[in-house]
């Protein structure tokens, strides 16, 4: 039977549109990526089993460096509301100006009494100066003001109290925090960590498996 | 674009004897610049997903000297740990610091472990009390190993003035610093 022959095709393919893909993906994921929110400071938190993703919204985050001194940030939609509320609270009689850069700040690390000038600190030039963190001593506890004002300014509303400490800090700085926090009463905290995998053969690894068979 | 064909390469014309160049064809294999640009898109999503930071939940008791309000401990289920200097957890069980025992973060789990077999869920109590030179990072160790070990009942509280003395002590026997 003559069967007719086909053709071999070359099975060079034009790889050309498929780099171009590649590389097309490739700038999209790199520019979309958002950069890492500027740090107020370097603090590497410790490892924790806790799987739940950090929120970022409605958030108060309090940071606690090696030296153990205590920094702020907070969400961009509080911070607004919490100046004006410690302004009013603390008679500072800060300007507009004051808490328009304020908003633009990134983070608190000064005593209140030295907001202005802080404010006035161009972001790039911050880590060349030497900051003094938040005072959280028991004669002058600022943090307890800041977090006064934002419990006041969101009555009712939902606050992600977060607590970011670095791995050298020490506890005693940690300690301090939360009896801010508890003067105000608020007693619920998240604390920032790194996720790590759940040891296996733990309690914790076997749980998922025990509520399935308990729902059975 | 690979395709691209140089042109007027040969245009130039040569003197007699002066050998024509063969053109050679300007096709570039691109399956391994391909292999390089899906190569860096899954290392770039991968990275990413991973640095999300998470948040481990913590609630703390409020202040009270009501006793009445005071929660009370079974003494056959207590536990205590306290975490040192260097790095060093001590713990005891029952409410008699004396019989304070030294281990590390790695072993504390077994202790934990233990205990909890041998214990009614409903005694099963663990007082967790940094001393002031225990890091940040002890803290929240131990309280992973709550969460680890499934610990129903837990609280963080300041060691008394005896059991500071005791692990001052015990450091000092024992040369942490």
């Amino acid at each position: 039977m003559g069967r007719a022959k086909i053709k071999r095709g070359s099975t060079n393919i034009d790889m050309t549109a498929m780099c171009d893909v590649a590389f097309l993906l490739l700038s999209y994921f790199i520019l979309i990526a958002e950069f890492k929110p500027a740090e107020a400071v370097e603090v590497n938190p410790p490892s924790s089993v806790a799987s739940k993703v950090a929120p970022q919204s409605d958030a108060f985050q309090v940071s606690i460096n090696p030296e153990g001194q205590v920094f702020l940030q907070m969400s961009d939609e509080m911070k607004g509301d919490v100046i004006e509320e410690l302004s009013t609270a603390r008679n500072l009689n800060l300007s507009a100006e004051d808490k328009t850069l304020f908003k633009q700040s990134l983070f608190v690390g000064t005593p209140i009494s030295q907001l202005t000038q802080f404010v006035r600190i161009k972001p790039e030039n911050l880590h060349t100066i030497k900051l003094t963190g938040i005072p959280i001593d028991t004669a002058n506890n600022e943090l307890q003001a800041w977090i006064n004002a934002a419990v006041n300014v969101y009555k009712g509303k939902k606050i992600n109290w977060l607590i970011k400490g670095d791995n050298n800090s020490k506890y005693v700085a940690f300690r301090e925090v939360i009896n801010a926090f508890k003067k105000n009463e608020v007693f619920k905290y998240q604390l920032i960590t790194n996720a790590e995998d759940v040891p296996t053969d733990s309690e914790l690894a076997r749980k998922p498996a025990k509520a399935a068979v308990a729902e059975e | 674009m690979a395709e691209m064909e140089a042109k007027g390469g040969g245009g130039h014309k040569k003197g007699p004897g002066v050998k024509k160049s063969k053109k050679l064809s300007t096709r570039v294999d691109l399956t391994p610049m391909v292999d390089l640009g899906f190569l860096l898109i899954t290392f770039f999503i991968f990275t990413t997903t991973m640095s999300q930071p998470t948040a481990m939940n913590l609630a703390m008791p409020k202040d009270t000297d009501v006793p009445d309000e005071l929660n009370k401990v079974k003494e056959s289920g207590a536990l205590t740990i306290m975490m040192g200097k260097g790095d060093v957890v001590y713990y005891y069980f029952g409410s008699d610091p004396q019989t304070l025992q030294t281990t590390g973060y790695k072993d504390i789990r077994k202790i934990i472990l233990d205990k909890k077999k041998s214990t009614p869920v409903d005694d099963y109590f663990i007082t967790i009390k940094p001393s002031k030179d225990a890091t940040y990072k002890n803290a929240v160790d131990i309280l992973d190993e709550m969460a680890i070990n499934d610990i129903k009942r837990y609280a963080m509280i300041d060691p008394s003035e005896d059991e500071n003395k005791l692990i001052q002590l015990t450091e000092q026997a024992g040369g942490i610093k």
